[in-house]
């Protein structure tokens, strides 16, 4: 026997994996590019013509940097809770952040429309509570698209930053306080530098789901808070313009990817550095 | 820098965690200057008691005080100890210069001052060289003397060293040992030392504090503890030993008489302390192996069962009294070694048999 043949029953184990990524990612993907491409770059500039693109590029930096920042805020919060409770508490904690990750976001999103609507809870709330007479509109503008994004978002930016959290040696703390650090200058002499590489992957993974968001803009807010993924449903259900489509879907692709490569460097990065 | 260290006393420590106690009426004083280890197997309490003085463990009972003044009721950075862990405990993030300059930091020193005596204290453990690396780019040994030097920079009341040399090869511990007294005597710490490690005990300690299941079981020089153990379990923690056991007969010039089995009569010495039995009475003692001798003349009949040869020292195992005894010698030679089987006669000196408290 050649010590050769070893290698190649290994390569066919990937054949499955391959088939299914190449079938149902790579091949659509390849059509989209060369739909995009029939007038060569005449869809592209259909697209980035007129304010509609620059307008939902906007909003979607906008709305999705807004959301990271409240997912990193609370998830670094709930992550140390997560760290510091008693494993009872923990599990009650956990369960309350997966319950959204394992629910349909369109059931999320209905759910605050609900609860957000003129005659909701939250306002219902607000006047019992004397803090309003009318109704407040909490519906169909950008807080409710950000409430509604973050609430998805948020095991995104929990689990990293939790993870780096457990990688803390409590000597590494221990030592600090005996050296004099207080809980203020524990915190940001030591847990915060060493929890950042697990804040960047989480802020970065944030950004990337955000930046992807279709339904909760159309469900919770204003035609004003078109994001570039309604731009493309516009173009393929109001225009009937898949070419275009295929066009604009393409450029959103370029402009995400260095995003999910630094991403990926990141979270490589956390790993190895615990 | 000269650090006066000054002195750490612990009154009557108790530590519970829920039904266990760990920590049972632990009482020692640590003078300025001194080096004091506390040396018992795991679950002792010995770690319990150090991390209770640093401040990360509150005693449920007991007091802690420094110089005089009582700190059991500040947090861990309120106290001025400086504390060196198991595995170091570097800041990764941080290069040599900053982990050492961490405590003046936080201390509020200028930064240049900052840098200035963490730069000294580098160059007194020897590691100029490395301070801008970061702690993953340096050996198990200069960790340790990073974190040596982090403990020291501050001038702290004592320094605390929970098996600090846990994770090194034997050389490397040696040298460190030898190192760690070196700083010792040239800055004047007071140390309270903890370790499993008997030998690494005896070579660094002034005292040695004896623990076992929670309580401090006797507290004394190393030749002390050593040579007149109170307790079998002192006794066979430190080395190793033979227990003989045969009945109390009475004490005659200060020296306890004890007759075995055999009818034969052996002496021991009766420690300050010690419980004398019952005339009588069931009485245990301790004598070392290197302390066991083939005399010609000696007072117990044994026939020897084996002889290994080990460099230093023959190491003879002898079946006298009922039971196998180890006798260790250094007047050996290949060709007067005693075969199995060898009839021999054997006695010690009666200083150097201990009577222990059963």
């Amino acid at each position: 026997m050649a010590a050769t043949p070893h290698r190649l029953p290994l390569l066919w184990l990937l054949l499955p994996a391959g088939l299914l990524y190449g079938g149902l990612a790579l091949y659509p993907l390849a059509g989209m590019l060369q739909m995009s491409l029939t007038e060569g770059w005449g869809h592209y500039a259909e697209v980035t013509q007129g304010r509609l693109l620059w307008r939902a590029a906007t909003n979607t930096v906008a709305i999705s940097l807004t959301t990271t920042a409240i997912a990193l805020l609370l998830g670094y919060v709930l992550a140390a809770g997560l760290w510091r409770c008693g494993p009872a508490t923990r599990a009650l904690l956990l369960a309350f952040i997966m319950l959204p990750f394992w629910t349909a976001v369109l059931v999320k999103n209905f759910a605050w429309a609900a609860l957000l609507q003129d005659n909701g809870v939250v306002n219902g709330l607000l006047q019992w509570a004397g803090l309003t007479t009318a109704p407040v509109t909490l519906l169909h503008n950008r807080l409710a698209v950000i409430i509604g994004m973050v609430h998805y978002v948020l095991p995104y930016a929990v689990f990293p930053i939790y993870t780096a959290m457990r990688g803390i040696d409590l000597r590494v703390e221990r030592a600090a306080r005996s050296l004099g650090a207080g809980t203020l200058a524990l915190f940001w002499t030591v847990l915060l530098p060493l929890t950042m590489p697990g804040v960047l992957s989480a802020g970065l993974l944030a950004f990337i789901v955000s930046a992807g968001f279709y339904v909760t803009p159309v469900v919770l807010g204003s035609p004003s808070d078109m994001m570039v993924s309604n731009l493309v449903s516009y173009y393929v259900h109001e225009l009937v313009d898949f070419n275009a489509a295929a066009a604009l879907a393409m450029l959103i692709l370029a402009a995400i990817t260095p995003v999910i490569v630094l991403q990926q460097f990141a979270s490589r990065g956390q790993h190895g550095g615990g | 820098m000269t650090v006066s260290g000054r002195s750490v006393e612990v009154r009557g420590l108790h530590k519970n965690y829920g039904p266990h106690l760990a920590v049972r009426d632990v009482s020692f004083h640590l003078q300025p200057g001194e080096f004091l280890t506390l040396l018992g197997p795991s679950g002792s309490g010995k770690t319990t008691t150090l991390m209770m003085v640093a401040g990360f463990e509150a005693p449920d009972r007991g007091e802690i005080l420094v110089a005089g003044q009582d700190v059991a009721g500040l947090p861990p950075e309120r106290r001025n100890f400086g504390v060196v862990f198991q595995g170091y405990a570097l800041f990764p993030h941080m290069s040599v210069l900053e982990n050492v300059a961490f405590p003046l930091r936080m201390r509020g020193l200028p930064g240049a001052e900052q840098r200035r005596r963490a730069g000294e204290m580098l160059e007194k453990v020897g590691l100029s060289a490395f301070a801008g690396r970061q702690p993953r780019q340096l050996s198990g040994g200069q960790q340790q003397r990073v974190a040596l030097a982090r403990a020291l920079v501050f001038e702290p009341d004592a320094l605390l060293l929970d098996e600090p040399l846990g994770a090194l090869d034997r050389k490397l511990r040696e040298s460190l040992q030898q190192e760690i007294k070196a700083i010792q005597r040239r800055v004047g710490i007071s140390i309270l030392f903890v370790t499993h490690d008997q030998d690494e005990a005896m070579g660094m300690s002034d005292r040695i504090a004896v623990m076992a299941e929670g309580r401090l079981v006797q507290l004394g020089s190393p030749a002390e503890v050593y040579l007149h153990p109170r307790t079998p379990f002192v006794a066979g923690f430190l080395g190793e030993t033979n227990f003989l056991t045969g009945s109390f007969c009475g004490v005659a010039d200060g020296l306890a008489v004890l007759r075995f089995a055999d009818g034969s009569l052996g002496r021991a010495r009766l420690p300050d302390g010690v419980a004398v039995p019952e005339q009588g009475g069931k009485a245990l003692l301790s004598v070392r192996p290197e302390r066991l001798r083939l005399l010609p003349d000696g007072p117990v009949a044994g026939v020897v069962e084996s002889c290994t040869f080990l460099g230093r020292h023959a190491r003879y195992v002898v079946q006298a009294l009922g039971q196998s005894l180890a006798l260790s010698t250094t007047e050996w030679s290949p060709g007067a070694a005693l075969p199995a089987g060898a009839a021999v006669r054997l006695g010690w000196a009666a200083e150097d048999a201990q009577l222990l408290d059963g």
